[in-house]
């Protein structure tokens, strides 16, 4: 196999990862909303700790990205 | 009567990119769109160093730095001048960031209490630079717009009245002919992992300036916690254990924070003239307006997570653990 | 890291950079705004103070508003009933004074009145005694005397005779007396029925209803001795 298409097989697996984000953030939403339908006095405590949820979860897809990124572009 | 203005230049917008870009019924000018060459960091716009520095080179990021310092100085200059006239609410982009600002202060006040005060400016300070830095990717004409240099696996050059630009000939292979390519004059710099490397260092090392202002030398035991290492066999170890994983957290905060906000940029910018040499016309708009949305979403929670950490570290997460046990 | 890009150089300017930024920001879009918002909050509580104390006023010049009112409502009630109490007693004295002078002007009339009729009367009686004779004469067919039927005419109208009031049997005598006859009485005749009949006070009336005689009232008696009362005796004896 030539080192290219490796590269490009293994960028494209780097991103697997990206499910698990994606579900993490469904998942923060899902409770964030259902918490702000439940008490929407709390909605302004609730939108901030969900962004920062999202934030975390986010960062597990952006190191994948990064990876990707690294293996397409510098290596 | 606007909405129908605005929709009419809109229409003739799509058809000009349709005649520009496809060779649509015979009349269209087939333009084939380049995808820019993808490169990490700031591309070089001189080989000569800034200032005699070794390694510091003008490169396009830095005129995206300069870019985003002029126009924070510009909102600061608007802010103080709208504040000393005298008025109560300011106007235009002023009274943009004063709202923006006054939505922060209110967060800043749920989370961080009495240390609002010292931990705000910080909040504003990476909100306001890093908005502006992302936005300052949303300009028409960066990355595309620069100096042509001599790039072996380019494109051929076509002179267009008076542009000189690089033009794909469209060769059936898919095999690139030319010998040019461009670095843009512009980059926004939060696709530089320079900058975002410095405000993480910055804001991490902020975040331990304020754990030591509010708790002195005690902060340290969140790192080497020995308290319980022989009082309680068991946990005094995992206390202990647990505060060598909270150094190790501070180091991986940086890298977060770091790749966080240049991933999120840089996924942008490279989607954005992906799809723009995909689908030339009309596709990239949506994606504009998700780069928009993305900026700010970006800008505010690294500012978030910077304060957050920082009023957690002002109170003390040390004797949570002993009121724990 | 070099692959990334990442060399110390670009970081420390762009940690400078990001140093002189927070200067910035710090120094003139917060601090501005942060004084800007302190203001706006006193300014906000400051007018919810004022607005309080406005309230206040206002509801103090309502209070005070009220009792004007009602102090003017008082006065007005006391002016008009004064006034009124005023104008009722004013118009019963006017009343008094037209019901006084009705009453006078009512008198004074009546008595004229009286007065003419009993002239009118008077200057009936000789046609009246002329047109009797005429009649009698008529029927009896022979010529009276003249002067003797007169005085037969008179005694019959007036009840006096010779000198005499004929009904007095005794001597009549109270405080007032009352006289009335179907003709005026002369003079003469009421000098006659003055001597009859002894009483401080002698008045005189004319009733045509009693055809002729004299009825007689002193103090509580009275002397029925006339046509009128004799033919209802007449009248009640036939029954």
């Amino acid at each position: 196999m030539e080192a290219e298409a490796a590269k490009l097989i293994g960028a494209g697996l780097a991103m697997i990862g990206a499910i698990g984000a994606g579900a993490g953030i469904g998942v923060v939403t899902s409770g964030a909303v259902q918490a702000m339908s439940r008490n929407p006095e709390m909605t302004g405590t609730i939108q901030t700790n969900m962004i920062l949820g999202i934030a975390f979860a986010e960062a597990v897809a952006i190191y994948c990205l990064v990876v990707s990124l690294l293996i397409l572009f510098v290596f | 009567m606007k909405r129908v203005w605005a929709r009419w230049v809109v229409l003739a917008a799509i058809i000009l990119g349709l005649f520009l870009f496809t060779g649509f019924f015979g009349i269209g000018l087939g333009i084939k769109p380049i995808m820019p060459h993808v490169y990490l960091p700031g591309e070089k716009l001189s080989e000569t160093p800034l200032f005699g520095i070794a390694g510091l080179y003008p490169t396009n990021t830095l005129v995206g730095l300069l870019l985003a310092d002029i126009v924070v100085i510009l909102i600061a200059i608007g802010v103080s001048r709208g504040v000393k006239s005298g008025k109560t609410v300011l106007t235009g982009i002023s009274g943009a960031v004063e709202a923006l600002l006054e939505m922060l202060h209110g967060i800043t006040e749920g989370t961080a209490g009495k240390w609002t005060k010292q931990i705000f400016p910080w909040f504003a300070t990476i909100t306001l630079l890093v908005l502006a830095a992302n936005w300052s990717g949303l300009i028409p004409g960066n990355e595309t717009v620069g100096l042509i240099h001599h790039y072996d696996h380019g494109y051929d050059l076509k002179q267009v009245g008076p542009i000189t630009t690089i033009w794909d000939e469209g060769t059936d292979d898919g095999e690139h002919h030319g010998e040019y390519a461009i670095v843009p004059f512009l980059r926004p710099v939060s696709t530089d992992l320079n900058f975002t490397f410095a405000l993480a260092i910055v804001a991490v090392v902020m975040i331990q300036v304020f754990g030591f202002r509010s708790q002195g030398l005690g902060y340290l035991t969140k790192f080497w916690n020995t308290k319980t290492l022989f009082s309680k066999p068991i946990f005094g170890v995992i206390d202990f254990g647990v505060g060598i994983l909270e150094l190790v957290s501070e180091i991986s905060k940086v890298l977060s924070f770091a790749f966080r906000l240049f991933g999120n940029m840089f996924a942008g910018a490279v989607l954005l003239f992906v799809i723009g040499s995909l689908v030339p016309v009309f596709a990239q708009s949506m994606f504009y307006l998700l780069e928009f949305f993305i900026g700010l979403i970006q800008a505010i929670v690294f500012g978030m997570l910077t304060m957050v950490f920082m009023s957690q570290a002002t109170q003390g997460h040390g004797e949570h653990h002993e009121e724990a046990h | 890291m070099e692959a990334l890009g990442v060399n110390l150089p670009f970081l420390l300017v762009q940690i400078v950079n990001l140093i002189i930024v927070y200067t910035v920001i710090t120094k003139w879009i917060v601090g501005p705004i942060m004084g800007l918002l302190e203001k706006r909050r006193e300014t906000i509580s400051k007018g919810l103070e004022d607005a309080r104390v406005a309230a206040e006023a206002r509801a103090n010049a309502e209070k005070e508003a009220a009792k004007i009112i009602a102090d003017a409502q008082a006065e007005a009630s006391k002016v008009v009933r004064e006034a009124t109490e005023r104008a009722e007693s004013a118009g019963k004295d006017v009343r008094a004074a037209a019901e006084a002078e009705a009453a006078k002007a009512r008198e004074a009339a009546m008595a004229e009145a009286e007065l003419e009729r009993n002239r009118i009367l008077g200057d009936l009686r000789g046609q009246v005694a002329a047109l009797a004779i005429a009649a009698a004469n008529k029927l009896v067919g022979e010529a009276l005397d003249e002067k003797k039927q007169r005085a037969l005419i008179d005694e019959f109208f007036s009840g006096v005779k010779s000198g005499k009031v004929v009904v007095v049997g005794e001597s009549l005598s109270g405080d007032a007396a009352e006289v009335t006859s179907a003709l005026p009485l002369t003079s003469e005749e009421q000098d006659v029925v003055k001597k009859n009949i002894s009483a401080k006070e002698y008045a005189f009336k004319v009733d045509p209803s009693i055809m002729g005689g004299l009825v007689i009232k002193v103090g509580d008696k009275v002397l029925d001795a006339s046509v009128a009362g004799k033919l209802e005796g007449l009248r009640s004896t036939l029954k």
